[in-house]
């Protein structure tokens, strides 16, 4: 039989878009703009030396006018593709494009327990536990450290972190270090762990998040991580945070080309540190104050989008920001905040969506609520399938077969296929009296019971012995130099 | 060597020729009929039941399960005795009159059929002395009666004085169920159990016929 059937396509998935390509072309003129006349200020020598000899202004020591061309020609050799690997090289985040990852934040300073609900100072234990219930839940693609771990010299607890990060899960790492130092025993921990300089590289199981000041005033650490890890071809995120209202004017637009400025001048310094250094942007637009309270939102619904669709006409792959809530408590508005703004960073396509199962605007962070974020991303996840029309899906002969009188229930086909629809975990849909003969909980107290369950019962692949051991070495060398 | 074992998970698998297979190898092997009613294929729809209370198996799988079993009953009917080849019990089932919604009503009626059950279906839109003469036709254990819509609940209270007019209340257990149905208006009306779904009907039954 002939199976012709012309002018056919079909969508895979649902799809959003916030600013339209001429609309990204504005804002990416306005960033080539602010980058030509105000320029940027560096605050780290090798930086502005790597600008001025391609053809950069300098003036007053350290601000750097970078003409648009310098920028153009970065795009050339700035990779649309970014992978991770789990600590075993399985190449399993291809970052770019639409496609989304989830992970959780990093250091926050104080836990909602969910033993004894109180809010707390996070503590390293805490970190640990975080680790291993990241290693099981199945919507988390990457980890960040989640704490920041009081009971640890302060001045090393982003190598306490990392090898924390490293021993109790197997999954992909952002890691966040404090100083220039840091960062550099982080990927001394990541090398011994993947097996060597060259192996890291080939197969990177960890990129690090770099913060910069904001859009036009670099600081020294945030470039010389920049440097390093642009050298060494490893990825790292590249995050000014420039505030609405505070160090960029209140309007999104102005914000956004600011910010994007600021990114822009990284992307051209990687560049020409080495071409191909794989360099992620921020998937949000339009950081604000909330002059009300002067909290930094989080989960503000006018800065989501716009900067996925800025990175995606850049061809740049993002580090976006979902599954956080202001909310103080695993509640109501943290359970809504986390589902929209997953929502959104997932219909939008950001690709490293991180802050999953933050509150208190970063502040804290809560085990119960990451597993929750899981299941509303396992909603999200089927949600963004797209539906098969076909004669298969039809099934008329089946229809015709059944007849108005029959059922499907009990027939062959149903049986086959009803797995493939979605159940959910931790949301009920028991009947009243069957949902109160599993005890009647709320979603926050079911939460924490698989919470207690997955602690008490997962035990992540462990780092074997001699490895372990390597990388502790690098935590007590930095411990001896204080 | 079959072994009983083997039989119970044919069962859940809901393999309905290994079953057979199994049965007559148990047969063979000099285990009677009764015996491998009860510590293979009843024992095995046990499990199903406790399986689809945890929500391990789902409905469909619950569904091939009891299809499956009785390609198993077939071969040890003839071979009970007749003592031995009774039901676990006698059940009258039906959506109550004037509702012709039965998804929930089949599902029961599988499901007990799957528990050893002989059920008589009334099918939907069925009128109180419908129920009635079943009960004394088939000498029932059981009454079910169904109602999606709360306009047609009512009808089960009737169909419950019916009985008591017709004096054989007493002869039977009551089970009511359907969407609208609560606990508390299956007291006010005087049915002796309500069912929340299939499967808590099927074990409020076991519990009927066993006492």
């Amino acid at each position: 039989m002939t199976d012709i059937f012309s002018n056919q396509w079909a969508l895979n998935s649902p799809f959003a878009k916030k600013l339209s390509d001429s609309q990204c072309q504005k804002l990416y003129w306005a960033c080539l703009e602010i980058l030509e006349r105000t320029g940027v200020q560096l605050f780290a020598q090798e930086a502005i030396d790597l600008l001025e000899k391609a053809g950069a202004h300098v003036t007053d020591g350290n601000r750097v006018r970078i003409p648009a061309g310098l920028v153009e020609k970065a795009f050339a050799t700035a990779p649309k593709k970014i992978t991770l690997c789990d600590r075993n090289a399985n190449r399993v985040i291809q970052a770019g494009g639409h496609r989304s990852y989830f992970g959780t934040g990093s250091d926050c300073l104080n836990i909602r327990d969910h033993r004894t609900g109180e809010r707390r100072r996070a503590v390293l234990k805490d970190i640990e536990e975080g680790m291993i219930l990241c290693d099981y839940l199945e919507h988390i693609n990457f980890v960040m450290s989640m704490f920041l771990p009081s009971d640890v010299h302060q001045e090393n607890l982003d190598r306490y972190e990392m090898e924390a990060m490293l021993n109790f899960t197997t999954k992909p790492i952002i890691y966040v270090t404090t100083e220039f130092s840091g960062c550099v025993d982080a990927v001394k921990m990541a090398e011994i762990v993947a097996g060597g300089e060259k192996a890291l590289a080939q197969n990177p199981l960890a990129a690090c998040y770099i913060n910069v000041t904001t859009g036009l005033r670099h600081n020294r650490e945030a470039l010389e991580k920049l440097l390093f890890l642009s050298e060494k071809g490893l990825p790292f995120t590249y995050i000014p945070s420039a505030q609405g209202g505070v160090t960029a004017p209140i309007t999104i637009a102005s914000t956004m080309a600011i910010n994007n400025a600021g990114v822009l001048a990284g992307l051209v310094i990687s560049q020409l540190k080495r071409e191909g250094a794989p360099f992620i942007m921020p998937g949000w637009g339009g950081n604000m104050l909330d002059m009300r309270t002067t909290i930094q939102p989080y989960s503000d619904p006018e800065k989501r989008g716009q900067a996925i669709d800025f990175a995606h006409f850049l061809g740049i792959p993002t580090f976006a920001l979902a599954g956080c809530s202001e909310s103080k408590l695993v509640d109501e508005q943290a359970a809504a905040e986390a589902a929209l703004t997953l929502f959104t960073d997932a219909i939008f396509g950001g690709n490293f969506v991180h802050d999953v199962g933050y509150l208190e605007s970063g502040l804290c962070g809560s085990l119960p609520q990451l597993a929750i974020c899981n299941e509303i991303l396992s909603w999200i996840e089927a949600f963004m399938k797209g539906v098969e029309i076909n004669d298969k899906t039809l099934c008329l002969d089946l229809i015709d077969e059944i007849g108005p009188e029959g059922q499907y229930l009990d027939c062959q086909h149903t049986l086959d296929h009803f797995r493939e629809r979605w159940y959910p975990n931790l949301f009920d849909r028991s009947s009243f009296d069957g949902w109160q003969a599993k005890g009647g909980k709320s979603l926050g107290e079911r939460a924490v019971d698989e919470v207690n369950r997955i602690l008490e019962e997962h035990k992540p692949e462990p780092l074997p012995k001699d490895i372990a051991k390597a990388v502790h070495k690098v935590v007590e060398d930095a411990e001896s130099k204080l | 060597m079959a072994n009983f074992e083997d039989l119970t998970e044919a069962i859940v698998e809901g393999n309905e020729d290994k079953i057979k297979l199994l049965v007559l190898e148990l047969l063979n092997a000099g285990s009677t009929a009764k015996e491998i009613m009860d510590g293979g294929l009843i024992a095995g729809m046990n499990i199903v039941g406790d399986k689809m209370e945890t929500e391990e198996m789902f409905i469909p799988e619950v569904l091939r399960s009891a299809k499956a079993m009785s390609g198993g009953v077939e071969i040890l009917k003839p071979k009970l005795t007749e003592e031995e080849n009774v039901a676990s019990g006698i059940m009258i089932l039906g959506t109550v009159q004037g509702d012709l919604h039965d998804i929930g009503k089949n599902l029961v009626r599988m499901l007990m059929e799957g528990a050893g059950f002989s059920v008589i279906d009334l099918g939907t839109d069925v009128a109180p002395e419908a129920f009635v003469d079943a009960i004394k036709e088939h000498n029932a254990d059981i009454v079910g009666m169904s109602a999606l819509l709360t306009t047609t609940m009512p009808k089960m209270k009737e169909t419950l004085e019916e009985m008591k007019k017709a004096g054989v209340r007493d002869q039977v257990k009551v089970l009511v169920g359907g969407a609208p149905v609560t606990e508390d208006y299956a007291k006010e009306i005087g049915a002796d159990g309500y069912g929340y779904d299939a499967g808590s009907a099927v074990r409020m039954a076991k519990e009927y016929v066993s006492n």
